[in-house]
This record gives structure tokens, C-alpha cells and sequence, in this order.
């Protein structure tokens, strides 16, 4: 009885996964059709056969090695130096405790809260009089920017909780502020940098409008961007825009993968005390 | 309550729980720390912000010299009842992206951390957890394409689900009263993962031998749930809520490939004017008046949230 | 710049941040468009390849490499939403083109026209006689004023092929249930009838895009003159939104729906799926524009299918395409004029044409493929009549939506033609406030 009841629950789980995984399988059967079968047949027909033509031409057509190390280039290095500054900032919030910082915290989350419209003009102008416009750095800087907010947030909120006898052992051991962040603080922390490297990674992999504004010469551009190529003004390319995002979500997808193995691991605060 | 003692160029933090070690020489300020994020935040987002409230009293066509009109968008703004209707649509979009998900995220982490990792391995668990983190891994131009065409009223995937199980098919992105709801449905399914992921990292940081202790005391599910998981994880649902409630706030991307605002402004959101304001009227001026009502609200959301917050935390 | 501000501070600020854009909107001037200097010309469009437009212009490149030697083209296909969105931030950077393809309309061309960012070109039109092979409604949309408004003014585009709409049929349904193609507004509905007895839904919509405004478009046009044109898009005299064109569209878009020749269940259908729909064969009748054949031609396999404008009508929405256009900061722009000259031969002219495009200069008899002489054709009588009426979501910036929205409430019924109308007028008029056009 206690068998079958278990077995419910992770049946239940695996429905509920294979729901969430359909529009992964429109993408999928969409982007292996013939755009006259697609016309015929519509969007949820099965593919009579497999077609490789869409993603061979899209591939070749946009450059898409190209567009893969700029998106991989861009959402890396931000995802890295993002989570730098959340470390830094989380610690001075969350285990310093320094004065003021719901306020001090509250302003870095304007980076989150705003609309990045708000800020695009100023930036474009920013940007164009540092001769930064049309760099990846550019988009790198305010990404970076960006995701840490939300990276201090979550990190204050952790380290806040951080046992603090782990803290006063380190100092007594004569270990400086420096010194009990990396060698200390940190290794604790890894499952929730972890999250925070992939969600940094892939929400800059997948970061549209930036891009879009400041990466305007072809040999910048993000992957993003270059899928926008496949939705026209008075229709779109369906066939073409499924393929396109097969191949754009593929490397995120796989990221996602080789990281969630870390996420798993994680480290037993049990071991340490 | 922690004080700060300045000494000439040396710093010194009391906390009221540890009495602070005396080493001064060897020991940063926690400010110091601070340093390279005010600057850049200063350069990206501050400098950029205050342009950008500036520039809503004035008329700009984002190119050129700004005319100076004084508070003539905000008069012009305060007027415009779509705008301030518009908000109630964020009430529901909360429910849909940060409640909901949030309640669902912590079920669902918590059965995959404490039993589905534990009675089929953690590989399943992880299994199950990428495959409801996927759909913030899509971009939102496309799930957005592959959501009309599962909705679609005639040929539509949903209705012909309805229809072979005897329930009739709806309109679901045309009619009026159905589209919000329909839009939120889409943002659970968007969003779920997020909050799964963070729960489920968060609880590895909570000490093994208290889910023991608890199932030797014949704590069911629940009840391991309500106190262990829950007290346990409170950061990470503080950090969720609220990035959540944000996201809900500012809402834009979905809107926009799904429904445009439609069908006849059922689900038109603030930022959507603000958006039409700067790209599709090039009326910047304008725009940023509407950008930074919209930001004072999200602030003003997020001070008090903090607030509740921290209080939350003392107390606990 | 009077300021009316009191507060010293924001007034600072403000001359601040205004010093801050005037500065970098001046930096970096590139006057050095060297007219026989250049040995690179940067082009940029947004059309996919293997479309009509795709094909000429890549063809145009080619024969501009072959006549100009020495001189590459450095081509780069943007997507419509890039130059939409962030198109003028591009031209008023160093990273500007020097030719490119740019949204026809007061709210794109003759906006960034306005803003200084393109080049008037009205003396090269003259000399180089592109002029002559525009009908004047085509000339419209290539011409804009100091204020940024179309018509009338300096020349800052050029358009190299048309676009306007028709009715497209499926003539295996038309066969099957004996029906005629229609010539006459009271044939069309009579037509219509016939399907709906049949339970056939006759006319494929999109409520939330574009499409439904054109039918509502469509039935205006069916009452009006190039003066209700003229008024309505080009602001000359005051366009009423309850005169009997208005009136007559928004109620027979009613009854339409009422009557189940549109179904009432297309509020939330976009574009894409009304095309797919019509290509699948659940709908007899499309009204559409033009940018439609080509894919028809390729990808319709199960059906015969034709088109007729739409009956009765003199007027029909349409315009020139889009425009190349050659903004101030270009670096070359002899060869962009150059390259403008090519797209419009006679060569690069019947390749649009035989490639399923709406060709502007084409010749008649070069063009070989059937089905494309039939679109020819079609747009010839359109546009030799000089009846090509705009879109209806051009006068305003934004209107589209407010079209979009209201549309959707006629469809679903919850609100009247005459509540529509109100809806529809409060916007324009505002538009004619900002720019300093109302009385």
C-alpha cells in the first residue's frame, strides 16, 4: 500500500513534468517540418519526415558560431562577475551588518525594479560617449550590474542566517575579514552561488532588449537577437523561428545540465560543524 | 543595532551578538566591500535614473535637445484612467507570478528534496527539477508563439484535450473575461522553476540530522514541511516573493507576445504605455514620466517589503 | 527653451543632462563622404532571403559589385524589430550605414527625417529620374515635410516595389459550393451567405493584429474619395469619425460578425495563424495584403487559389514597401545612390516581380511566371488608377494598437459601432494636438 501510495506521487511528478515539457515538443516538431507542411498541416501536426533544412539555413544564414561565443562571451562573464560583486556585497550586508542596509539594499534593487526602458536612453548616450556603443562590454557592464542586485539580495538573505560560531571560530583562529570570506563563507555558500551562476548565465543568455540596442552591428550580436531575424513584420517564418530557437536554447539547456550536477552535490553544513 | 565607531581611516564593526575581535590591523571595513558596486551601480543605474526623471519633465523625441515642460506629462498621466486601471491587472499577474508560484515552488521542492531524492535518488530528483525549471530556459518571443497555438480556439491543443474529454472549448486569448486568467496561467508555468531551483538549493544548507530527528518522532510529511522546510528556507522565500512580486509589477515580455494588451485592453499593464510611449510614439519624455510612476511604485512595494522582512527575521 | 521651473535643483539637473545629450548627439562628426573615395558601401535590410525582396536585392548587390569594382558591399540582414526599435539610435551613431531599409510612415521615416538623420535626396531623385517611375501614391510615402509628415516635401526614400490589398480565395471551396467570384459589394455578401448556409465560416480574421482593422479599412474605402484619404491620413480638413464612411464600416464590421461571415471567435487569432488557416483550407476567403502571395505560391500544395480586389471598392489599402533610405552620417553616399539605381532597372525590377513581389518598374512582358503575372496585374490596375489608400493605423504613432483593441471589442461585442467610433476618434485627435495640427 505504502508502495503504490509513493509510486502516486512520483507519477503524479512525472505527468506533471511531461505537461510542462509540451511547448518543448511544438518547438521540436516545428522545427524538423517543411514550411509548406507546416501551411497545410498547421503548427500541432506531426512532421511526416525529418527536414534538417531549417536549421542548416538558419545556421549558416545568421553566423550562428559567431552569435553562440558572443552570447556565450557575454552571459559567461557576466555570470562570474556578477556573482563577485553579490559575494562582496552580500557580505558586507548579510554578515556585516553594516548600517543602514535595508536602505543601502533597497537602492541596488533599483537596478532590478526598474524598466530597462527607463534607462535606455541615458545609457545609449552613456555608452556612445565612452565609445562603448556597439561593444559587447557595454552589455556586459550593465548585465553585470543588473544581475548583482538581485544576487546581493538573495546573498544577504543567506548570509544573514550564516552560523555565526563558524565566523567567531574562524577569527580566533586568526583569520582576517578577507581570508573568512573565501575560505569560509563561500565553500558554505557554494549550492546557492551555484543557483545564482546559472540563473545569472541564462537569464543573460536570454536577455533581448539590451542586446537589441547596444549590439548593433552583426558581429556582436547575441543569439537572441538573431532569432528576432525569424519573426517578420506581417507573418513569421514559423518553421525557421522553431528551428532558430532550437538551436539558441540547446547550449543553455546543456549549461543547465553540467551545473545542476553541482547544485546537487552541495556541502553538509552538518560536516562542518 | 549594530554601531559604528569611526577612528581616523580604521573602522570598526560592533555587533551586538559578537563581541568584535581586536585586530585591527589586519581587518577591513565591511564598507570597503561596498566599493566596486557603488561604482558601477553609480555609472549604470544611478546616473541613468536621475537623466531619466529629469527627462520626464521635458518633451523628447530621443534625439536632439529636450523642451522643458515641467510637470505637464505627470498632469497628462494623472489623467489617463487606463493607466491607473491598468494596475489592477498587476493584482492578478502577483497572484499568477509570485504567489502562486512561490506556494507551488515549495511543495514541489520540498517533495522532490525530501522524498523524491530520497526514496528514488537524487537523480530523479534533478530529473524532475530541470524538467520544471525548462520554461525560464525559453525565450519568451517563442513560448509565446507556442502558447497561441496550443490556445488557439479552433484547432487549438487545449480545446481538442476539452473536447475529447466532453467539456466545451473556450476562446481563451480572445475573450475578455477569460484572457487574464489565461495570460496567468502561462506566467505559473513561466516562472515555477525559478522558485524551485532556489528552494531546493536552500535546502541543503538545512541540517540533515533535523529531518531525521523528526521522522524518528513520526513527524509525517506535513509536518516536517511546516516546521522544518519552511522556518528553514525563509531567505530564499523572502528573495522569491519579492523578485517575484517585482517581476509581476513590471511585467512586459509575455503581455507583449501573447496578447498586446488585448482583447480590448483586458490585459493591458503599466509597463506596456511606458513601452509604447518609448519605441512605438518615440514620446521619451513622456515614456520616463510613465517609467518612473511605475518605479515608485515598485520601490515604494520593495522598501516595505524589506521592512516586513527584517522584522521577520528578528523575530525569528 | 523657456524653463518654467522654479526649483534650481531639477532646473541644474536638466541643463546637465541636456548639455550631457547635446554633447554626445554632436561628437564624432563624419563629413568625409568622399564621392569617389569610399571603397566599401555598408547596407543593411531586414527582408528574409529567399523572399522576393531578398532575392532582388541580393541580385542588386552582385550587379553593384560587378559595375563598381573594387568597392564591397558589406551587407548585414537585421530583423524588423532591431530597426524598429533601435534603428535611430544606430543612425545617429558612427556605426550608421550607409544605405539601409527603413519603415515607411510619419512614425518611422518621417520621424528619424524630422530628427536630421536622413538624407534629402530630392536633387538626386530629379537627375537620376526615379521620380518618373513612381505613381504619385507612391510617391507619398517617399516624401516628408519639415514636421515629419508625409506627402509633401523633400524626397528621403526611395520605395522599389508596392504593396496593397486584395481578396484571395480558395477556388476548389468556390467550385464545390457552385459560387461565383464576386464584382460587387451586394455579390461578395450574397457569396458569403452561401458559405455561412453551409456552415462554412467565409472570411479567415485576426483579431489581435492587423488584419481586422484592414477589413474595417476596406469597408470605409468602400464609401470614400481621395479627399476622405487626404483628410484621414494626411490631415487635409478635419476627418469626422461619424461620417457615413465611418459609420458604414464599423457597422457592416459588426453585422459581419453578427451574420457569421467573421467569426466570432477571432479576436485573440494573430496573422500568422489566419495565413495558416487559409492555407489549410478552413477558410474560403482571405482579405489580405499582398506580402501574402509569395508564401501562398510556394506553400499552398492542397487547393487552386486567385484573387480579386476587393469588390466594388476604388480605394484599396496599400502603399509604396518599404524605403531605402541614406542617412546623414553615411560614409558613401554616391554609391548609395548607386545602389538605389540598380534595384530599380528593368533587371533587378522583373526579379522582384518573378520572385512573387509587387515589381514598381517592371516590364509587363518579362515577367514569365503566371502567377506572378496575375499579382502584376493586379497591382497595375490599382495602381494606374492611382488608388492605393494607406493603412488605417497610419495616421497616428501607436494607433495600431488602439485600432487592435477597440477591433477586438467589436468582434466580441461589448462595444457598439458608435461607442467604437468615439474610441477609435479620442486618440487621433490627440495626435493632432501634440503635433500642433488641430484647429
Amino acid at each position: 500500500m505504502i508502495a503504490l501510495r509513493r509510486h502516486a506521487v512520483l507519477t503524479a511528478l512525472i505527468v506533471l513534468a511531461v505537461v510542462m515539457l509540451v511547448p518543448f515538443a511544438i518547438v521540436l516538431i516545428n522545427a524538423v517540418k517543411t514550411p509548406a507542411e507546416y501551411s497545410s498541416g498547421g503548427p500541432l501536426a506531426l512532421p511526416e519526415s525529418i527536414h534538417l533544412d531549417a536549421l542548416r539555413t538558419f545556421w549558416e544564414r545568421v553566423d550562428f558560431g559567431r552569435k553562440l561565443w558572443n552570447s556565450a562571451l557575454i552571459a559567461g562573464t557576466v555570470a562570474f562577475l556578477a556573482v563577485v560583486l553579490s559575494v562582496l556585497n552580500a557580505y558586507a550586508f548579510g554578515i556585516g551588518r553594516v548600517k543602514g542596509s535595508t536602505w543601502i539594499l533597497a537602492v541596488f534593487l533599483l537596478a532590478n525594479t526598474l524598466p530597462q526602458e527607463q534607462l535606455v536612453y541615458p545609457l545609449y548616450y552613456g555608452a556612445k560617449w565612452l565609445g562603448l556603443y556597439d561593444t559587447r562590454l557595454s552589455v556586459i557592464i550593465i548585465m553585470t550590474v543588473i544581475q548583482a542586485a538581485f544576487g546581493t539580495y538573495l546573498l544577504s538573505a543567506v548570509f544573514g542566517t550564516f552560523p555565526r560560531s563558524l565566523l567567531e571560530a574562524a577569527e580566533l583562529d586568526g583569520a582576517g575579514r578577507w581570508r573568512i570570506l573565501w575560505r569560509v563563507v563561500v565553500p558554505i555558500s557554494r549550492p546557492t552561488l551555484t543557483v545564482l551562476m546559472i540563473f545569472f548565465f541564462i537569464w543573460t543568455w536570454n536577455e533581448f532588449f539590451l542586446p537589441l540596442v547596444f549590439l548593433i552591428s552583426n558581429d556582436n550580436q547575441t543569439v537572441p537577437v538573431a532569432l528576432a531575424t525569424t519573426a517578420g513584420d506581417k507573418y513569421m517564418d514559423a518553421t525557421m523561428q522553431s528551428a532558430a530557437s532550437l538551436l539558441g536554447v540547446l547550449p543553455a539547456i546543456v549549461f543547465f545540465l553540467l551545473f545542476q550536477r553541482t547544485l546537487t552535490r552541495g556541502i553538509t553544513v552538518g560536516a562542518i560543524k | 543595532m549594530a554601531t559604528e565607531i569611526r577612528k581616523g581611516e580604521r573602522a570598526v564593526a560592533v555587533s551586538k551578538d559578537a563581541p568584535p575581535p581586536v585586530r585591527p590591523s589586519r581587518t577591513v571595513s565591511y564598507w570597503l566591500y561596498l566599493v566596486p558596486s557603488g561604482v558601477l551601480f553609480t555609472v549604470v543605474i544611478g546616473a541613468p535614473f536621475v537623466a531619466s526623471v529629469v527627462l520626464g519633465f521635458t518633451r523628447w523625441q530621443g534625439i536632439g535637445a529636450p523642451t522643458w515642460i515641467g510637470l505637464e506629462n505627470y498632469q497628462r498621466l494623472f489623467q489617463d484612467e487606463r493607466f491607473w486601471q491598468s494596475f489592477e491587472h498587476n493584482l492578478v499577474l502577483i497572484l499568477a507570478m509570485a504567489v502562486i508560484p512561490t506556494f507551488l515552488g515549495l511543495v514541489l521542492a520540498s517533495v522532490l528534496f525530501d522524498f523524491v531524492g530520497k526514496r528514488y535518488g537524487a537523480r530523479t530528483a534533478s530529473g524532475l527539477r530541470a524538467a520544471f525549471y525548462l520554461p525560464q530556459v525559453l525565450p519568451v518571443a517563442v513560448a509565446g508563439v507556442v502558447w497561441t497555438w496550443i490556445l488557439k480556439p479552433t484547432g487549438g491543443a487545449l480545446n481538442a484535450v476539452l473536447e475529447a474529454i466532453g467539456l466545451p472549448g473556450q476562446d481563451w486569448l480572445g475573450d475578455e473575461s477569460l484572457a487574464l486568467p489565461s495570460v496567468g496561467g502561462i506566467l505559473v508555468w513561466l516562472q515555477i522553476g525559478y522558485p524551485v531551483v532556489i528552494f531546493m538549493s536552500g535546502l541543503q544548507r538545512v541540517d540533515p540530522s533535523l529531518y531525521e530527528a523528526a521522522e524518528i518522532d513520526g513527524a509525517g510529511w506535513w509536518r516536517r514541511f511546516r516546521h522544518i522546510t519552511v522556518p528553514q528556507i525563509r531567505p530564499e522565500i523572502y528573495v522569491v516573493l519579492l523578485t517575484c512580486t517585482i517581476a509581476a509589477l513590471k511585467v512586459f515580455g509575455p503581455i507583449y507576445v501573447l496578447t498586446r494588451g488585448g482583447p480590448g485592453g483586458a490585459t493591458n499593464v503599466p509597463s506596456y504605455f511606458s513601452y509604447q510611449n518609448f519605441f512605438q510614439k518615440t514620446q521619451v519624455g513622456y515614456g520616463s514620466a510613465i517609467a518612473t510612476v511605475l518605479t515608485l511604485v515598485i520601490v515604494a512595494v520593495t522598501f516595505l517589503f524589506l521592512r516586513a522582512q527584517r522584522r521577520g527575521e528578528e523575530t525569528s | 527653451m523657456q524653463k518654467k521651473s522654479r526649483i534650481p535643483v531639477l532646473r541644474g539637473l536638466a541643463a546637465l543632462a541636456v548639455g550631457m545629450m547635446a554633447l554626445a548627439a554632436c561628437g564624432g562628426g563624419s563629413d568625409e563622404n568622399g564621392p569617389s573615395g569610399a571603397k566599401e558601401l555598408r547596407l543593411w535590410h531586414y527582408e528574409s532571403a529567399d523572399g522576393a525582396m531578398g532575392k532582388a536585392w541580393s541580385a542588386a548587390i552582385a550587379k553593384f559589385e560587378e559595375t563598381h569594382p573594387g568597392v564591397k558591399v558589406k551587407f548585414e540582414e537585421k530583423s524588423f524589430e532591431q530597426i524598429n526599435q533601435s534603428g535611430a539610435m544606430a543612425l545617429n551613431s558612427n556605426e550608421a550605414p550607409d544605405i539601409l531599409e527603413y519603415n515607411k510612415g510619419n512614425a518611422t521615416a518621417g520621424l528619424i527625417a524630422k530628427q536630421g538623420l536622413l538624407t534629402d535626396m530630392s536633387d538626386e531623385v530629379v537627375k537620376r529620374g526615379w521620380d518618373k517611375l513612381l505613381s504619385p501614391s507612391l510617391q507619398t510615402t517617399a516624401k516628408y515635410d519639415d514636421r515629419g509628415i508625409m506627402g509633401e516635401g523633400n524626397w528621403y526614400g526611395i520605395p522599389n516595389y508596392g504593396e496593397f490589398v486584395s481578396v484571395y480565395y480558395n477556388k476548389d471551396l468556390f467550385k464545390k459550393y457552385d459560387l461565383e467570384v464576386p464584382t460587387t459589394l451586394d455579390d461578395f455578401t450574397k457569396v458569403m451567405d452561401e458559405f455561412v448556409a453551409e456552415g462554412v465560416t467565409p472570411l479567415a480574421n485576426a483579431g489581435a493584429e492587423y488584419p481586422a482593422q484592414q477589413y474595417l479599412y476596406q469597408l470605409a474605402l468602400s464609401k470614400a474619395d481621395r479627399a476622405w484619404v487626404d483628410r484621414y491620413q494626411l490631415y487635409k480638413g478635419k476627418n469626422d469619425f461619424k461620417d457615413p464612411a465611418w459609420t458604414y464600416a464599423a457597422t457592416t464590421f459588426a453585422d459581419w460578425v453578427s451574420k457569421g461571415y467573421i467569426a466570432k471567435n477571432s479576436a485573440g487569432t494573430k496573422a500568422e495563424d489566419m495565413g495558416v488557416s487559409f492555407m489549410k483550407g478552413d477558410f474560403p476567403i482571405l482579405v489580405s495584403g499582398s506580402w501574402w502571395w509569395g508564401r501562398f505560391q510556394t506553400d499552398v500544395k492542397n487547393f487552386e487559389w486567385g484573387s480579386f480586389l476587393f469588390p466594388g471598392n476604388t480605394l484599396h489599402a496599400g502603399s509604396s514597401g518599404n524605403l531605402w533610405v541614406v542617412p546623414e552620417k553615411s560614409k558613401a553616399k554616391d554609391l548609395a545612390y548607386d545602389f538605389i539605381d540598380i534595384t530599380m532597372s528593368k533587371e533587378i525590377q522583373n526579379l522582384l516581380g518573378n520572385s512573387g513581389g509587387v515589381p514598381v518598374a517592371a516590364d509587363p512582358a518579362a515577367i514569365s511566371d503566371p502567377k506572378s503575372k496575375e499579382l502584376i496585374e493586379l497591382f497595375g490596375k490599382v495602381n494606374s488608377a492611382d488608388s492605393l489608400a494607406f493603412y488605417p493605423d497610419w495616421p497616428a504613432p501607436g494607433y495600431y494598437d488602439v485600432l487592435v483593441q477597440n477591433t477586438q471589442k467589436l468582434i466580441n461585442g461589448s462595444a457598439a459601432p458608435n461607442a467604437f467610433l468615439d474610441a477609435i476618434a479620442g486618440p487621433y485627435d490627440e495626435n493632432l494636438q501634440d503635433q500642433g495640427l488641430g484647429d
